[in-house]
């Protein structure tokens, strides 16, 4: 078996954020590392980040950091990864791709403990980098420029110290002194070796100051100092006459100010007040903003406050240090404070943000000071807030993110073309269920029902220089129906064009007329008013017409076309005639060219299923260019230019051409390139599109000509990133679309679909799918589908929180204390103006639910239909239990039908031992349609249920190491079988036939077979490497998938002889008496797919994401991406691409320095996989490698483009 | 072995397996399997020559695919030889009947090659016995075969044909509605060992100590003995 992989959505969520000035100048942007992928977002004026670059680096990226040469204008980015290299990156904002300006090895490759890229830490002034690892090593690199102001690195200076861990480091500002980096180390050698433990209790962190000699070229520890043990972040201070210097060390409960010969200035973190005591508070991420004449850091807390801290000082002396509670959003990774105003908050966990500043917190009045400190004899007093609404941040846009993804299922629930995705997506109060579809988002505008059933619609300009649509004109069977637009949309008739017929064409015509092509005549009404009228010889009546702004070309019923032009005058004159050989199917003209005064090309289909291409040149007027048979008749025909570009916004250079689409009558989209010159037709594509011909209209997206098909679903044809991407609209079937412009809607497209007109909007371009999402109480953790009546039910737990009745009632509490604190007594509280406060509670997405001890679990089982996004039951389990497993199980020969059986366990702890109370499977059954849950019984087990499957009528259970067999009992379940001989714990149950596939905890699959004639489980097969498993999922009878927590992606498969064999034991005695070695199963499966994904994947699913399609492995992963294997069906594929995926990556190394080849074999030798997206990157190469490329493997560039495009189409 | 019940059953039950072993091995045809001087079984059909231990193993070791498959491989082979044989015995018959119109080749060809003429001899020999000996096995009439012809429709040449075929069709249906009974009860058994029944030697069921039972739960020794 030999697998494609192919990235569908890459990850979402963000592990570091850096901003800066990339494309050098003014412009502000951001950027994100999401696991494996780069990105560089920027907000653009509307205040809506947009993504301008996305690049897979084949690597981890575990930091980031920019700096700027001191005089420049423009940002660096240097990269920390598993490379074992140093990469510094700019941003070319030509090219819009990210060059490498340097690159050096210093280590091994991986993510290992003494081999640096975890920490990055740049001076200030950006004169030097130090790049460290998690022990021991730190490097130092000094970074200067040439005599050609191009950056220079050196050779790298070592800072290591052994035995040391190593927490956070950072740059000091020193003004040009020499550069001076801190870092937090504990130092374990004594603990290591005292064997009493006593050394390791007093272990202690120390704050050392590195300080790289610039003359010397040498780096010293110039100074050390004890630090609290909760210290876990350093945020440089500004320095060198702009503040005082040194850093701030943040530590569990305390802020505080530390410099080399300074006194330590210490501030207390203001805690909330219903948080428990055992609790500490640590500030888990940092920004600072300097401005010219002050600066300030934003803090915030592992519980999402973010406080305000200033410094006071006097030169270099710290008078006060001052913290001000500022704001609270969700917890994030990365604080970026743009100079722009903004606030870009990359989300731990779910959507990240975009918030505005309204203010900067200035008034004086502050939570906490080092100046009102208190100490006591049980240590330093805590001091209380009380968090409030957004009064300084303004959230203006959010970023969807699926992160981290718990559970996926592909199923067509909504019986729509093409399956949803439903995902469990995010963590406590954030969570949610995402239905993902296949497609572009939508926003309907409006939609305005008409009097009959419209055949077609288009928009025209009065004036061709005017920036908005002047009409919406809408053809019915026998009438034709003109809407001006305005303020509102009205239906005018002094717009002079004919309504008693319908029209076969609306257009503008030279500059500012317009022109009704209706059956019987061309209508053309001058700007005056002034009408002119061709009419048709004979009974001939007009069918098709096709037209530009100075051409109109018109096919007469019998085959005629003839031919008219915009002469000087703004007349429209009949130029040419043409008899075809038979009826005429459809016609386009291309674009007038720049510059131009007519276009070349007529594109003519007819119903022998050909395509012509005439010319429309006065010297060969009508003569035939060029013919392309197609396989069946054309529909529709659409000529798309292709604007040259050289980089800019969307990327990738390329010349202007252009291309000729067809809607065929049997649903495919053929589409191939015109020769500008001769007319030639070449690189012809296909696609299926739907069941209905696609019809082809040009709309205007992004300010760019694109192309939308209209078959049984839209499709838009756009150009994103410098690639053509034809995707579907998650909008239904349309019969004709028009572009639409107007003041309320720059970009928008109006539509007809039955008797309505529907305007709407195309959003987040490049994304490959849009999402619905319902939120949920707390972390999702599995969910079933009940098979007969499309109902979702969902578990969900949490630790360490309150339940909603609690919480209910501890808020009320809260606020009424808070409101007795702060007004002396309850009365004037309700008098007081805080009662708004009060009547509004802080929604809990945002401020996040309040922390109870970690012993504590809520947990609830919900009931959701998808359709109406309602609950129609929620069960929150009581007593500190947690639900950990669910399925859906029909008991042979009882009465209930489908029951529900979930698994839970009962005050489940996993510090400082795992330890539970109780594991207990509830049996629910469903009523009222299935829409209620009732409990049947409960049943008490000694372990945690990690696992549920029905079997031949029975359920399964995985409690712990035990694979048990149920039967269904009057007050409680039977226990039936059982086989103990499992090596860890059992999470995960897969059936088939009478095989159970078993995943283990860490020992990856098992094979059982159940013996009804002894009522016995045996395990006759299982894996020799320990994997930990992550996800499963049954490919066929001998044939298992998984994943583990490594990221890896595996297929396991039982040899055919051994299957054999297992099924062919007639006595029953072999598999009874068989044993292995070394307590392992008597025979082994065979790993037949090896991958590393790079991303810890949580879910696979088998499942077509395309109608008729193959089916294919859909993984989704912790960071929220979404990616697809798709089994090859022909050897000559799997050498096509096993060599291009050869020559990618020798010709295009990734960009931070990891080898492709080791990256995906990071843990195992991959193994029968071609990666889909480093092939997918050979658009990106510049022209002559393609080139180079291609010939090796005897093709041309436009075959393996070709190639690429049809392979993806498979999969989605 | 449970302990429940108590009885000293271990001779009864050693002579039962004996009884079954004999059993087992009489509806083996003999040539199918050699018993070894160590009392183990060897199989004669299958080309590897499998040894098995027990006459149970034998059994089973005769309703496997392998065995099978070899079984009607060898068949196939006898049959062949049969039919080759018989077109040689026509084919020699022949010969002796174009000899004597021939006589000077004929000699000249046996005085030529006398070795090969003795061995054509020997070998059809062999054969002809061998074809005989066959013959008088496949002579002998059986229930069995009586049955069987029955069952495909094929009539009898006897005298007393139409009341003959009476009885056996009727022997017929009996057999099978027993034999559908047979299933349906296998099925009850099979039920009740996965609900964690288990017999002891008598046949008895008892309650598997390690399985849980519901309060009202069917006892096989009331529901399949009331059958």
């Amino acid at each position: 078996m030999y697998l494609y992989s192919l990235t569908l959505q890459q990850a979402t969520g963000i592990l570091c954020a850096i901003n800066g000035s990339f494309s050098g100048g003014k412009s502000q942007e951001i950027v994100v590392a999401r696991g494996k992928v780069l990105d560089l977002l920027r907000p653009d004026d509307n205040g809506k980040l947009q993504s301008l670059l996305s690049v897979e680096i084949f690597g981890t990226i575990r930091s980031l950091s920019q700096f700027r040469l001191t005089g420049a204008q423009k940002d660096y980015i240097v990269v920390g990864s598993d490379s074992g290299r140093i990469v510094i990156l700019e941003y070319n904002k030509e090219k819009n791709t990210f060059d490498k300006i340097h690159q050096e090895t210093f280590g091994k490759s991986g993510c290992r403990r003494i081999v640096p890229g975890q920490y990055l830490a740049i001076d200030p002034k950006g004169r030097a980098v130090m790049i460290g690892a998690c022990e021991k090593q730190k490097l130092v690199y000094v970074l200067n420029r040439d005599t050609a102001a191009r950056l220079t690195i050196s050779s790298p200076l070592e800072a290591h110290k052994s035995h040391t861990i190593v927490y956070s480091i950072c740059g000091v500002d020193c003004g040009f002194d020499n550069p001076i980096f801190a870092a937090i180390e504990l130092d374990y050698g004594e603990a290591d070796q005292d064997p009493t433990g006593q050394a390791a209790n007093e272990a202690q962190k120390h704050l050392t100051f590195y300080e790289l000699d610039l003359g010397l070229n040498h780096v010293s520890r110039k100074w050390s100092e004890q630090v609290d043990n909760g210290a876990n972040l350093l945020v440089t201070v500004p320095g060198g006459g702009d503040g005082p210097s040194g850093v701030l060390v943040c530590a569990e409960n305390f802020v505080i100010y530390k410099n080399q010969g300074h006194p330590d200035v210490r501030a207390v973190i203001p805690r909330r007040e219903d948080l428990p005591a055992e609790r500490g508070v640590l500030i888990v991420s940092a920004a600072m903003h300097k401005q010219k004449s002050m600066f300030f850091f934003l803090l915030q807390t592992e519980y999402g406050d973010i406080f305000k801290v200033m410094l006071d000082h006097d030169n270099d002396r710290v008078k006060e240090l001052k913290i001000k509670y500022f704001d609270t959003i969700p917890v994030t990774s990365s604080l970026c404070v743009l100079k722009s105003g903004f606030l870009f908050a990359a989300s731990e966990f779910g959507n990240h943000a975009l918030y505005q500043f309204q203010a900067i917190g200035d008034d004086p009045d502050v939570e906490a000071s080092s100046d009102t400190l208190m100490e006591t004899e049980e240590g330093f007093q805590p001091v209380f807030f009380q968090p409030r609404k957004l009064k300084n941040l303004v959230r203006i846009d959010q970023v969807e993110s699926l992160m981290p993804m718990m559970d996926m299922k592909v199923i067509n629930l909504f019986e729509e073309e093409t399956p949803q995705i439903f995902s469990l997506c995010g963590r406590g109060p954030r969570s949610s269920l995402r239905i993902l579809r296949p497609g572009l988002a939508i926003s309907e505008m409006a939609v305005s029902q008409l009097p009959g059933v419209p055949s077609a619609v288009w928009t025209v300009k009065k004036n061709v220089n005017d920036e908005f649509d002047a009409y919406i004109v809408v053809s019915f069977a026998n009438a034709t129906l003109v809407l001006s637009i305005g303020e509102t949309v009205e239906e005018v008739s002094d717009s002079g064009f004919l309504d008693t017929t319908n029209s076969l064409a609306v257009s503008l015509i030279g500059d500012d007329s317009l022109m009704q092509v209706h059956p019987s005549g061309i209508r053309h009404i001058r700007e005056d008013g002034r009408v002119n009228e061709w009419r048709t010889p004979g009974k001939r009546t007009i069918v098709k017409v096709g037209s530009n702004r100075l051409q109109v070309v018109i096919a007469l019923s019998g085959g005629e076309l003839i031919y008219f032009e915009v002469d000087m005058t703004g007349q429209l004159m009949e130029v040419e005639k043409h008899e075809m050989s038979g009826d005429v199917a459809c016609l386009d003209i291309a674009p007038v060219p720049e510059g131009r005064r007519r276009s070349r090309f007529l594109a003519v289909g007819s119903y022998d299923n050909t395509i012509r291409i005439l010319s429309l040149d006065p010297d060969d007027c009508m003569q035939i260019l060029s013919l392309q048979s197609v396989s069946s008749s054309p529909e529709s025909l659409l000529f798309l230019e292709v604007q040259a570009s050289v980089g800019g916004e969307d990327g990738a250079d390329h010349p202007a051409s252009l291309f000729l689409n067809a809607g065929l009558q049997n649903g495919v989209l053929f589409r191939t390139v015109v020769d500008m010159v001769t007319g030639q037709l070449s690189d012809a594509r296909s696609r299926f599109l739907g069941l209905r011909a696609p019809k082809l209209f040009s709309i205007i997206v992004r300010g760019r000509r694109a192309m939308l098909c209209l078959s049984s679903r839209p499709w838009l044809g756009y150009i994103h990133q410098g690639h053509f991407l034809l995707t579907p609209l998650s909008y239904e079937t349309l019969e004709y679309a028009a572009s639409f412009s107007s003041d309320q809607c720059a970009e928008g497209v109006v539509a007809v679909a039955g008797d309505a007109l529907r305007v709407f909007t195309i959003e987040r371009l490049g994304e490959t799918f849009n999402e619905t999402a319902i939120p949920l109480r707390y972390t999702p953790r599995k969910f079933v589908v009940h098979p007969k009546r499309k109902l979702l039910v969902i578990i969900e737990s949490d630790q360490g929180a309150f339940s909603a009745e609690e919480r209910e009632a501890a808020k009320k509490e809260c606020f009424e204390a808070a409101g007795m604190g702060e007004n002396g007594n309850a009365e004037q509280m309700e008098n007081g103006g805080d009662d708004e406060d009060n009547n509004d509670p802080l929604s809990d997405e945002q401020y996040g639910y309040p922390k109870a001890e970690s012993g504590r679990w809520v947990s609830c089982i919900r009931v959701l239909d998808p359709r109406s996004t309602e609950t129609t039951c929620l069960l929150e389990l009581q007593d500190n239990e947690a639900a950990f497993s669910i399925c859906t199980v029909n008991f042979h020969d009882k009465e209930y039908g489908t029951l529900l059986a979930v698994g839970t366990a009962k005050g489940l702890q996993f510090w400082p031992k795992r330890s539970f109370e109780a594991g207990y499977i509830h049996i629910y059954r469903f009523k009222e349609d299935g829409r209620v849950l009732e409990l049947l019984h409960k049943t008490q087990v000694e372990g945690v249920p990690l696992a549920l499957c029905q079997f031949q009528g029975r359920l399964l259970a995985g409690i712990g190491p035990v694979l048990r067999l149920y039967d269904l009992g009057k007050r409680r379940l039977l226990r039936k079988c059982e086989n103990k001989l499992f090596p860890n714990t059992i999470t995960s149950i897969h059936t088939y036939r009478d095989r159970i596939y078993v995943g283990d905890m860490q020992e990856s699959f098992h094979y059982c077979k159940y013996r009804r004639d002894e009522n016995q489980l045996y395990i006759f097969a299982d894996d020799t490497v320990p994997r930990w498993l992550t996800a499963s999922h049954h490919i066929d009878f001998d044939t298992m998938a998984g994943a583990d927590k490594f990221g890896n992606v595996y297929f396991v498969r039982l040899p055919q002889d051994v299957s054999d064999e297992i099924e062919e034991d007639p006595t029953g005695g072999k598999i009874k008496w068989e044993h292995g070695k070394l307590n392992g199963a008597p025979n082994k499966v065979e790993e037949i797919v090896q991958y590393h994904i790079g991303d810890v994947v949580t879910c696979l699913h088998k499942a077509s994401l395309i109608p008729g399609g193959g089916e294919c492995i859909i993984y989704g992963t912790v960071m929220g991406s979404l990616g697809a294997l798709l089994s090859f069906t022909s050897r000559d594929d799997v050498d096509f691409f096993s060599h291009l995926e050869m020559h990618m990556r020798q010709e295009h190394p990734p960009l931070c320095g990891r080898d492709h080849m080791a990256y995906r074999s990071s843990y195992f030798p991959v193994k029968d996989v071609i990666d889909g997206d480093l092939c997918e990157q050979f658009p990106t190469l510049p022209m002559d490698l393609q080139r180079k490329i291609a010939d090796e493997l005897d093709r041309t560039p436009g075959e393996i483009l070709k190639k690429l495009e049809e392979i993806r189409n498979k999969i989605i | 072995m449970s302990v429940f019940g108590g009885d000293s059953w271990a001779r009864e039950a050693q002579c039962r397996k004996r009884r079954v072993d004999d059993l087992l091995v009489e509806g083996i045809d003999a040539s199918a399997y050699k018993k070894l001087p160590n009392g183990k079984f060897t199989c004669l059909v299958c080309p590897h020559n499998p040894i098995l231990d027990t006459p149970l193993s034998l059994s089973m070791h005769g309703k496997g695919s392998r065995h099978r498959a070899a079984e009607s491989r060898r068949k196939e082979r006898e049959l062949w030889r049969q039919e080759e044989l018989s077109k040689r015995l026509a084919l020699s018959n022949c010969v002796t009947s174009t000899s004597s119109s021939n006589v000077s080749y004929q000699q000249c060809k046996r005085g030529g090659k006398p070795l090969i003429e003795r061995t054509r001899k020997a070998a059809s020999e062999i054969f002809s016995y061998e074809i005989i000996e066959q013959r008088n096995k496949c002579r002998k009439p059986d229930a069995e075969s009586v049955i069987s012809s029955c069952l495909y429709g094929q009539s009898i040449e006897r005298k007393e044909g139409p009341v003959e075929m009476m009885v056996a069709r009727k022997e017929v249906v009996v057999d099978q509605v027993q034999q559908l009974d047979y299933r349906e009860r296998r099925e009850r058994e099979l039920q009740f060992t996965a609900a964690g029944w288990k017999r002891d030697c008598h046949g008895r069921w008892f309650k598997d100590e390690n399985v849980e039972f519901d309060s009202d739960e069917e006892d096989p020794n009331v529901v399949l003995n009331d059958k």
